[in-house]
C-alpha cells in the first residue's frame, strides 16, 4: 500500500454535504459505524468522513490459534499484501545475487539470508502503517475504537473491550467490513497445536526453517516462494490443483517455475497427522491420494495454507436475521451491497461472491460510503479486476481464464494469441525462460474483443495494471497491435503477440 | 523465390566503395577493423560488375526497421534484398537498446546489492568486473546477429554485404561493392550515428568516445565525462556512475531531458545527483587535451543570472572516458540521394510524409533516417506498414505516430507517453487541461536505507477529461508503461482510470487510484 507511504491531503475539497446529513441523523450517536478496520473498512470510514458524516470504527485483532496479534488495518497491512510482497522481494533480491554474478558482480563468499534482520524491517514497516492508520483517521475525525463490535439491532452496535468492557453505539447506517481469516484443517491431529498460517509466518521472530506449506492457493505458493527465495528447504503439499480459478495453464507455468527455483511439490497427497519429536522437529505423516500409502518426513515449520474463513461469527448477524450464505458462511449481498437488513451494509471478504482483494475492498468501501453520503448511485462494477500472484515468477491477469471463455464461448468462439518470450535481464545470467508466458484470450469473430489476458514474467504486477485499464476500456487484439511497444521490456511483448493456439505453430519470440 | 534477372550490361568501373566513404561509416553506426577487409574480400570474389539484379522491394539498411519491413514483404510474396555494411540488427541490436538494457541490468544489480543488507541478505564484499559483463554481453549480442541472418536466410531474404549507393541510372538502382541493384520499391533504413563535435569546433574533441565507443570499452572507465543533456547522455551517466565510475555529466542549460514533460526533467536532474553523478550546469567544453594521466577536459560554465560576468573556466583531470552523447545524426552522405530527388531537412533527414514516401516515387525511408521517433518499434512497425501497403495493397496502411511510449532507463527509470504538460497547455489552452500528479516512496524502499522516490502526473483536456500524456518516473516505470499507452492510444479519461481497479501492491496501482 504505496499510499501509505506518505501523509497527503487532498480530500480537503469535499465538504459541502456536511451540513445536509447531520441535521438528518441527528438521533444517533453516529451516522455511520464501520466494524472492522481492515483496508475496506477505513477507507469506507474516511470516505465518509470526507463528506462530513459522523464516524466511528471499531477494530479488533482476536489473536491467532498461535498468539500473533497486530494493530489497526486488516488483513493486507499486517498479514497479507504488505509483508508478503517486501518478503517476496527479500526472495527476488536472493535470484539476483546469483544473477548479478553473471552480470560480472564478483561476490566473495556465500550469501546467507538472516530471518530476524529481514523480519525486523518488515515488521517496523508495518508498526509504521498502523501509526499512519491511526494518525490518518484522526486527520479526518473519524473515531476509533479498539473494540471489538457486534450487532445489536439495525442501527446499534455494541463495542467490547480487551478488558471486558461494553460500549453501546447508535448509527444510522452500520457498515461490516470484518474480512477474514485464515483456516486450520479439522480432524487433523496436531494441526492446530503445531501448525502456523499466513497469520504468524510474517511475525515470527526466528526463520522457519525447513517448512511444509499445506495447500495450492495463492498464499500457499506465495509463501512457498518467498521462504525458498530466502533459502529455506520448502515443500508445497497440493491436494488436487494448483490456483483454483486461475487460468490451470498458467497456474502450470507458476509452478513449474517454483519447481525449477527449489521449491518440493508434493502431488495428490493429503496430511493425516502432525507429531512433535522429541528434538522439536515437526513428523508430518500424510497420504497419497491415489494410491493410500503414507509417508513421512520431518519440518521445522508445518504452514497451513488451506483457505479463509469469513470472520462473522462474533458479529452477532443470526440474531438480526441477516443472511449468510450457509456453505461460505459469508454475508450475501446485493449490488450496492445491502444486506437482507435494512440499514446494514458489508463488503470484502466477508462479502459472498467478492473477490478477496484490498483494491475491490478499498474501491467497493469509498463508493458504498459516497452512496451513504447522498453524494453519488454509482455500483461497485466486481468485473474487470486484475490481480497479480507474487509468486517467484510473478503472474498478472484480467478477465477469464481461458477454461472460462471457451466455457462461455465455445472452443471456435474464442480465439488466443500467445507467446513465450525471454525476458532481456535471463540472457546475460543465462536463466531458463520456459515458463515466461503471456497469452491473450479474444472474442474470434468481430473486433476481436479481448476477454482475458494473462502474462508470467518478472514485474508482472506492474506490467498488467496499465492493460487492465486497457480492458477496462473494452481493448480489442487490434489495439494491442496498433500500439508501439516499448523496447526492450517484457510487456512489450503483449503488443507483439500475434502466434494463435489454434495454429500449432511454435509460439517462441526469436529476435528483437 | 528470388527471381532474378539480368537487366543489362555495363562496362561499370569496379571502384573500391571504401575509397568514397566519408572517414565515418554510412549505413550503420558501428566501427569495426574488419569492415573494409570485408568489402575487399568480397569484392574479390565479384571481378566485374556488369549486372544488374532486380528484386521486387530493395532495403538499403538491415536494421529493425529495414530488416522488419523486408521479412513482411518476403512474408507477402516479394522478393526482397536487403544491403548492410556491417552486422545485422542495426544500432539497436549492436549498439542501442539491448547492450545498453544489458549495461543498464548490471547497474540494476549494483543497487540491489546495496539494498540487500536491509533485506537480511549478507553480502559484503562484492566488486565488479566489467570484463566478465562485456564478454557475456557480447556474446550475447552476437547470438541476436546469428538470429537475424537466420531470420532471413529462412524468409528466402537476400543479404548482401557493403554500402549502398544510389546510381544515376533512370531508373532508381543501387550499386554495391560494383555490383547493380534495382527494384520498383527501394527503402532507406539506413538509421543514424552519434555527432560529434569537430576540432574546430572544440580542440581536442575527437579524443572523446560517442555511444558506439562506449560499447567498445574493455574496461570500467574510472573516471568519466559524458557531455549531452539528452536521454542516451542520461542513461550511459547513470549506467557509469552506479557501476562505480566517478561520472560527471555536462549539461549547457540547467536541466536533463529539456524536451520532456518539466515533472520528469527536474526530477531526472535531482536523481541523477542523488545517485551521485557530478552535474555541471550552463557548462560547455572548451578543449580536450592528453596528458599522461589521462584527459585533461577544460570547461566554461556560464551563470545566466549573471549576463556580464566571465566563463568560469575550469577543468577535469585524469579522465579516462570523455563521451559526446550531443546528438545523432542520419546516415545519408553516401547514398548519393541528392541527385536522386530525394528531399533532406537541414540536418539530413530524408523528408517522408504520412506513408513513408519521400520526394521520389519508388523510394521510401523508415527509422531513424527520417529523423522523427528515434525508436526500434517505431521503425519496426512503419516497415511492416508500408510493406502491407506495397505488396498487399493495403492503401492505407501507415503507422500513426502519436501516443509513442517511451522508457528512459535511467536510474529509476523513466516512462513517457503523449502531450506534455507544456504542449498540452499550448495546444489546448491553460483553462481546459487538468493535470492529476503524485509522488509516493516505491514499497520496495520502504525497509531500504537507499530510498528513491516514484513521480507520477497524468495530463488531461477538455471536460471529459481525456487523458492525453502520462508521464512518470520511479522503480518499475519501465514495465508499467506498456499498457497505460495502450488505453491512452485508445482515448482513455480520467474516468476510465478510475474505474479501473487497483492490483496491490503495486506502483502502477497509483495511477489508477489519483485523486
Amino acid at each position: 500500500m504505496a499510499t501509505l507511504c506518505r501523509v497527503r491531503h487532498r480530500w480537503k475539497r469535499i465538504k459541502c454535504a456536511h451540513v445536509l446529513t447531520r441535521s438528518l441523523t441527528g438521533k444517533f450517536d453516529y451516522d455511520l459505524v464501520v466494524i472492522g478496520g481492515g483496508s475496506g473498512g477505513l477507507a469506507c470510514s474516511k470516505e465518509a468522513a470526507q463528506f462530513g458524516q459522523r464516524v466511528a470504527v471499531l477494530d479488533y485483532v482476536e489473536p491467532s490459534a498461535k498468539g500473533t496479534k497486530w494493530g489497526l488495518g486488516g488483513t493486507c497491512v499486517n498479514v497479507g499484501c504488505i509483508p508478503k510482497k517486501l518478503m517476496h522481494q527479500a526472495a527476488l533480491l536472493g535470484t539476483a545475487v546469483k544473477d548479478a554474478k553473471k552480470y560480472g558482480w564478483q561476490i566473495s563468499g556465500p550469501v546467507c539470508h538472516d530471518w530476524a534482520t529481514m523480519a525486523e524491517a518488515v515488521q517496523n514497516h508495518v508498526r509504521s502503517l498502523n501509526w499512519g492508520h491511526r494518525v490518518q483517521l484522526q486527520d479526518k475525525k473519524v473515531k476509533y475504537l479498539n473494540m471489538k463490535g457486534s450487532l445489536v439491532d439495525e442501527h446499534t452496535v455494541k463495542g467490547l473491550t480487551k478488558a471486558g468492557k461494553e460500549t453501546i453505539l447508535t448509527a444510522k447506517n452500520i457498515v461490516i467490513a470484518t474480512g477474514g481469516r485464515p483456516k486450520y484443517p479439522t480432524n487433523i491431529p496436531g494441526a492446530i497445536e503445531y501448525g502456523l498460517t499466513s497469520d504468524d509466518i510474517f511475525w515470527l521472530k526466528k526463520s522457519p526453517g525447513k517448512t511444509l506449506v499445506v495447500g495450492a492457493s495463492y498464499v500457499a505458493l506465495e509463501c512457498a516462494g518467498f521462504l525458498t527465495g530466502i533459502g529455506l528447504d520448502t515443500t508445497v503439499m497440493i491436494r488436487s490443483i494448483a490456483l483454483r480459478g486461475f487460468d490451470q495453464q498458467m497456474a502450470g507455468l507458476v509452478t513449474d517455475y517454483m519447481e525449477a527455483y527449489g521449491t518440493k511439490f508434493v502431488r495428490k497427497c493429503v496430511p493425516k497427522r502432525v507429531e512433535k519429536l522429541s528434538s522439536g522437529a515437526l513428523q508430518v505423516t500424510w497420504s497419497d491420494i491415489n494410491t493410500g500409502s503414507e509417508h513421512k518426513d520431518t519440518f521445522d515449520s508445518v504452514l497451513w495454507a488451506v483457505g479463509r474463513a469469513p470472520e462473522t461469527k462474533a458479529l452477532g448477524l443470526d440474531k438480526l436475521g441477516v443472511k449468510l450464505n450457509k456453505e461460505t458462511g459469508k454475508i450475501v449481498l446485493g449490488a450496492d451491497e445491502s444486506t437482507s437488513v435494512p440499514n446494514i451494509f458489508a463488503f470484502g471478504d466477508i462479502g459472498e461472491g467478492r473477490p478477496e482483494l484490498t483494491p475491490t475492498a478499498i474501491k467497493a468501501g469509498k463508493l458504498l460510503a459516497q452512496r451513504l453520503a447522498g453524494h453519488s448511485t454509482q455500483l461497485m462494477n466486481y468485473d474487470n479486476v486484475a490481480t497479480t500472484v507474487f509468486t517467484p515468477l510473478e503472474y498478472g491477469c484480467v478477465g477469464l481464464s481461458e477454461e472460462e471463455a471457451e466455457r462461455r464461448h465455445g472452443k471456435d468462439g474464442i480465439e488466443i494469441y500467445h507467446a513465450f518470450y525471454k525476458p532481456l535481464e535471463f540472457t546475460v545470467p543465462e536463466r531458463d525462460a520456459s515458463q515466461c508466458y503471456l497469452k491473450v484470450v479474444c472474442e474470434r469473430g468481430g473486433d476481436q474483443k479481448i476477454l482475458g489476458l494473462h502474462f508470467t514474467g518478472p514485474n508482472a504486477g506492474e506490467v498488467t495494471q496499465g492493460f487492465s485499464l486497457g480492458f477496462q476500456c473494452g481493448a480489442t487484439y487490434s489495439h494491442l497491435l496498433q500500439t508501439v511497444g516499448i523496447h526492450p521490456t517484457c510487456a512489450e511483448e503483449l503488443t507483439k503477440v500475434n502466434i494463435t493456439k489454434r495454429s500449432g505453430l511454435d509460439a517462441t519470440v526469436t529476435g528483437c | 523465390m528470388l527471381f532474378k534477372r539480368i537487366c543489362r550490361l555495363l562496362p561499370y568501373p569496379s571502384v573500391s566503395v571504401s575509397l568514397a566513404l566519408p572517414r565515418k561509416q554510412l549505413f550503420s553506426s558501428f566501427r569495426s577493423s574488419s569492415r573494409h577487409a570485408l568489402i575487399r574480400r568480397s569484392m574479390a570474389s565479384d571481378p566485374t560488375a556488369t549486372e544488374t539484379t532486380r528484386f521486387d522491394f530493395l532495403v538499403i539498411g538491415g536494421g529493425s526497421g529495414g530488416l522488419a519491413g523486408a521479412r513482411r514483404a518476403s512474408e507477402l510474396g516479394a522478393s526482397t534484398a536487403v544491403i548492410e555494411s556491417h552486422k545485422l540488427g542495426g544500432t539497436c541490436v549492436n549498439v542501442g537498446c539491448v547492450p545498453k538494457k544489458v549495461m543498464w541490468n548490471a547497474a540494476v544489480h549494483a543497487e540491489y546489492l546495496h539494498d540487500h543488507s536491509d533485506y537480511g541478505f549478507d553480502v559484503e564484499n562484492f566488486r565488479f568486473s566489467w570484463e566478465t559483463l562485456k564478454s557475456k554481453r557480447d556474446a550475447y549480442v552476437s547470438h541476436l546477429n546469428r538470429i537475424y541472418r537466420n531470420n532471413l536466410d529462412k524468409a528466402k531474404i537476400q543479404t548482401i554485404h557493403g554500402h549502398a549507393r544510389f546510381t544515376s541510372d533512370p531508373e532508381p538502382t543501387v550499386e554495391v561493392n560494383g555490383r547493380k541493384y534495382t527494384a520498383p520499391h527501394i527503402l532507406i533504413a539506413t538509421g543514424g550515428q552519434p555527432s560529434v563535435l569537430s576540432e574546430s569546433e572544440v580542440p581536442g574533441a575527437n579524443l572523446g568516445i560517442t555511444s558506439d565507443g562506449f560499447f567498445e570499452l574493455e574496461t570500467l572507465p574510472k573516471r568519466s565525462v559524458i557531455v549531452g543533456a539528452g536521454y542516451i547522455a542520461v542513461e550511459l551517466a547513470g549506467i557509469l556512475c552506479t557501476l562505480g565510475s566517478k561520472t560527471s555529466l555536462i549539461i549547457r542549460q540547467s536541466g536533463v531531458l529539456r524536451n520532456f514533460d518539466s515533472l520528469i526533467s527536474t526530477n531526472c536532474t535531482k536523481e541523477l545527483q542523488n545517485a551521485g553523478v557530478d552535474l555541471w550546469k550552463n557548462s560547455q567544453v572548451r578543449s580536450v587535451r592528453k596528458t599522461d594521466r589521462g584527459l585533461e577536459v577544460t570547461l566554461a560554465t556560464k551563470d545566466p543570472e549573471k549576463k556580464n560576468e566571465e566563463d568560469k573556466i575550469r577543468t577535469i583531470e585524469e579522465v579516462d572516458c570523455l563521451l559526446w552523447a550531443i546528438g545523432r545524426h542520419p546516415n545519408t552522405s553516401g547514398l548519393n540521394i541528392g541527385e536522386m530527388g530525394v528531399d533532406t531537412d537541414e540536418k539530413g533527414h530524408i523528408i517522408v510524409d504520412e506513408f513513408q514516401n519521400t520526394s521520389r516515387p519508388g523510394i521510401y525511408a523508415v527509422g531513424d533516417v527520417c529523423g522523427r521517433a528515434l525508436l526500434t518499434p517505431v521503425a519496426i512497425a512503419a516497415g511492416r506498414k508500408l510493406a502491407h501497403r506495397l505488396f498487399e495493397g493495403k492503401k492505407d496502411s501507415k503507422l500513426d505516430y502519436s501516443c509513442i511510449p517511451t522508457v528512459v532507463f535511467s536510474h529509476p527509470p523513466i516512462g513517457t507517453v503523449g502531450l506534455t504538460e507544456e504542449e498540452a497547455i499550448k495546444s489546448r489552452g491553460k483553462e481546459n487541461v487538468k493535470i492529476y500528479r503524485t509522488s509516493f516512496t516505491p514499497m520496495y524502499h520502504a525497509i531500504t536505507s537507499r530510498k528513491s522516490q516514484c513521480v507520477m502526473k497524468l495530463v488531461c483536456e477538455g471536460k471529459e477529461e481525456k487523458v492525453v500524456g502520462l508521464h512518470m518516473q520511479g522503480l518499475g516505470c519501465d514495465e508499467m508503461l506498456q499498457g497505460f499507452s495502450v488505453a491512452i492510444k485508445m482515448g482513455a479519461t480520467k474516468a476510465d482510470f478510475d474505474k479501473t481497479v487497483a492490483i496491490h501492491p503495486t506502483s502502477s496501482e497509483e495511477f489508477v487510484t489519483m485523486r
